[in-house]
């Protein structure tokens, strides 16, 4: 059985007295990539902060790989803040091991790994260049780096493709996906949910500072049930009385949702109906129709707003 | 999780570094120069100044036999005391109605005169306003007094000749030893209180560059906030020590070269602080250490608060005052014989290391000292505490988290201790 890298059970902070986080239940299985996906301002930034003990919650608990005070874990957990940040002055392999160091890596060792990190990645040439003479995208995998030096056991990631380029984008993933396979649990809040879907096994909805929905990926799409499209060249006749009360029709296209009964005895009826199938697809619903039918067409609004927003600095 | 000493040396270290290799700790270095250069100049600038203006200057409106006589007199007291012990004496050949060229010579504006002095030694005559009557007419009596007495001893023939006084050499007088260390006591709370504020500034911008740098976030996550308090404040204390070593190797090397050329007019008082200068050096280094700690903890934790170098340099000026008012206060100790205000000095803990200094050059008795600093460390602890509990509680938005002594307690191993 699989242990828990995070466990939170109903967390609750308030800023100023308006509630940020109302209540957050997760659960994080060792070994995971799991994603908080949620609109700006959902409470993504403001849970993880609470459970990497940044701040304290007003109510609730939460352990991290074992740990009750997630600072004693902080040996073990690397951290990328959405805010990003880091010494101007101070060279990139400096930085590096500094943040390792930070962790409890040895300086030593925290410079080797940091040269080896920047060589790896084609940024050889950068070791000893000052952080305030890299890109803003630049400086930003160097901070990545420097949260994943010490080889900890977690990695969390507040935001991390935010800011970043296209390109910058893929490496990330890259870099996430082989973390992962090396068996560190990755846990990261996006507001674009195609990160989600294409890296997450698990994931948090977050909006409005509750969770909406907590588990897999494969669950959230299977609350939605697959969706049927049908062409048939005859427009009229029986077989239309076979079609489900919620068929679209776009064109000369129907879609519906797959019955509970499956689509053998539906399919029977067209054919028998002279319905002319010249196209039959099922289709399994995508994160993104998840998300909508989960946190409503508001929050989903709002992601797409941010997400453009995200695209266009990408761009 | 690393200990908090730990934690607070890698925060230490990275601001050691950063300081100590900037090109801005060359004009750190300088600033000694600077405060002292100005300082001395200030000073001097300032006497000079009061010199020529406090000076007075007396018009001698008399016969030559007179006036030579009482030059001579005057010669004489300032070679026993000081020039500007006395009014200077400017001849000026009398005119036919003396009164009105009296009145004449005080109006003038190029001659300056404060007072006029005619007449004979036998009969005297002051002109001026009454309020010279407590300098320059004291002063001229005893000019006009010697000159007569000496004029009358010389008629006589009984004049004696000059005796030099038999000098009995001791090691030390109790009075003139006491004097002595309160110089010393005032000098090591003037370096303690000089380099502690040079560094003021520092130590309330130095969290201003981790909020605007967005690194807090970075370090909250990964240490404890007291162990970052802990790191700032033994990184600047370290910079400063560099500084205090540099500088008195300087001063070291300064002596050793030109002390020769200054050997013939300066003498080195012969004076050893109440507890021997071994000791003394070593609380001098003690007491700086824990007033650098006191007030850096405090400037950390007001400077915390500030989210920008304006908001920074509108707090400065206070803090400056706030520093000054515990030297008065440190200051009160320095020849004391007891007292509540000398007590306050002593217990309250900004002015404690100052005060505790200066009692260190004044009496032998060790013990108070080692008590002294167990009760500025407690308070070190203390403000740590409560400046970063209230920067959790007012930049990070946080609950205070854990209770106030947490600290103290040993952590309870997890299954799961990465250790």
């Amino acid at each position: 059985m699989v242990g828990l890298a995070i466990e939170a059970r109903g967390l609750v902070k308030s800023f100023d007295g308006k509630e940020a986080v109302g209540g957050i239940d997760i659960a994080v299985p060792e070994g995971s990539i799991y994603g908080i996906l949620g609109p700006n301002g959902a409470g993504k930034t403001t849970t993880l902060r609470m459970l990497l003990g940044i701040i304290e919650p007003d109510s609730g608990t939460r352990t991290l790989l074992g740990f009750e005070r997630p600072l004693e874990a902080a040996k073990i957990v690397g951290y990328l803040p959405e805010e990003r940040g880091l010494y101007p002055a101070m060279t990139t392999r400096e930085a590096i091991a500094f943040m390792g160091a930070l962790r409890g890596l040895p300086l030593e060792i925290g410079r080797k790994r940091g040269a080896i990190l920047l060589e790896q990645n084609g940024l050889g040439d950068y070791v000893d260049k000052p952080i305030k003479s890299l890109s803003k995208g630049m400086a930003q995998t160097i901070q990545l780096f420097g949260t994943i030096v010490h080889k900890p056991k977690l990695v969390v990631l507040d935001e991390p493709f935010s800011g970043l380029d296209a390109i910058n984008q893929g490496r990330l993933e890259h870099l996430i996906r082989d973390e992962a396979a090396a068996g560190t649990t990755i846990i990261f809040s996006t507001h674009v949910i195609h990160h989600a879907e294409r890296l997450c096994e698990r994931i948090a909805i977050i909006a409005a500072g509750r969770v909406r929905f907590e588990g897999l990926v494969s669950e959230a799409r299977d609350r939605l049930r697959p969706q049927v499209r049908l062409k048939a060249r005859n427009p009229d006749g029986a077989w239309r009385k076979a079609l489900p009360a919620d068929a679209r029709q776009a064109g000369d296209l129907w879609q519906f949702e797959l019955p509970k009964s499956g689509i053998e005895p539906m399919l029977k009826a067209f054919i028998d109906g002279g319905a002319g199938i010249e196209e039959l697809s099922i289709e399994r619903s995508g994160l993104h129709d998840a998300f909508v039918a989960i946190a409503g067409e508001s929050a989903a609004r709002e992601m797409e707003a941010s997400g453009q927003a995200d695209l266009g600095v990408a761009a | 999780m690393m200990s908090l000493f730990e934690a607070a040396w890698v925060i230490a270290r990275r601001d050691f570094v950063a300081s100590v290799f900037s090109r801005f700790f060359v004009l750190f270095l300088l600033a000694p120069l600077l405060l002292f250069g100005f300082m001395g100049f200030f000073i001097y600038a300032a006497e000079a100044q009061d010199r020529a203006a406090s000076h007075p200057v007396v018009a001698v409106v008399a016969d030559s036999a007179t006036t030579a006589a009482l030059d001579a007199t005057r010669a004489r007291l300032v070679a026993s005391t000081s020039d500007q012990a006395f009014p200077i004496l400017r001849p000026v050949p009398p005119a036919e109605n003396v009164a009105i060229q009296a009145q004449r010579l005080l109006a003038d504006e190029e001659g300056g005169y404060s007072a006029v002095l005619s007449g004979t030694l036998q009969r005297p005559v002051l002109t001026g306003p009454t309020r010279v009557d407590e300098f320059v007419g004291r002063r001229l009596q005893l000019v006009v007094d010697e000159a007569r007495r000496s004029a009358a001893l010389d008629g006589a023939g009984a004049t004696p000749p000059a005796l030099a006084l038999e000098r009995v050499v001791t090691a030390q007088a109790v009075g003139n030893l006491q004097l002595m260390r309160r110089t010393v006591a005032q000098a090591a709370q003037s370096l303690i209180f000089a380099v502690t504020l040079m560094l003021a500034t520092l130590l309330l911008s130095t969290l201003v560059e981790e909020k605007s740098n967005k690194i807090i976030e970075v370090l909250a996550a990964a240490v404890p906030l007291d162990a970052i308090f802990l790191g700032k404040l033994l990184a600047m204390l370290g910079i400063s020590l560099v500084g205090l070593a540099l500088w008195s190797a300087m001063a070291g090397i300064a002596v050793t070269f030109f002390y020769h050329l200054f050997q013939n007019w300066v003498t080195l008082p012969q004076v050893t602080p109440g507890v021997g200068w071994p000791i003394f050096v070593v609380l001098l280094l003690l007491y700086y250490t824990m007033n650098f700690m006191l007030l850096g903890a405090l400037f950390l934790g007001i400077g915390g608060q500030a989210t920008n170098i304006r908001e920074i340099q509108t707090i400065s000026m206070p803090v400056t005052l706030l520093q000054l008012m515990v030297l008065l206060l440190a200051m009160t100790v320095v020849g004391a014989n007891g007292g509540a205000l000398a007590l306050t000095a002593y217990i309250f803990p900004f002015s404690s290391p100052m005060a505790m200094i200066a009692r260190a050059s004044e009496s032998p008795t060790l013990w108070p000292h080692l008590l002294a600093l167990v009760w500025q460390a407690l308070w070190v602890v203390l403000i740590i505490r409560v400046s970063s509990r209230l920067f959790r509680i007012t930049v990070l938005k946080s609950a205070a988290g854990g209770s106030f002594f947490s600290f103290l307690r040993r952590k309870p191993k997890s299954a799961a201790d990465p250790a």
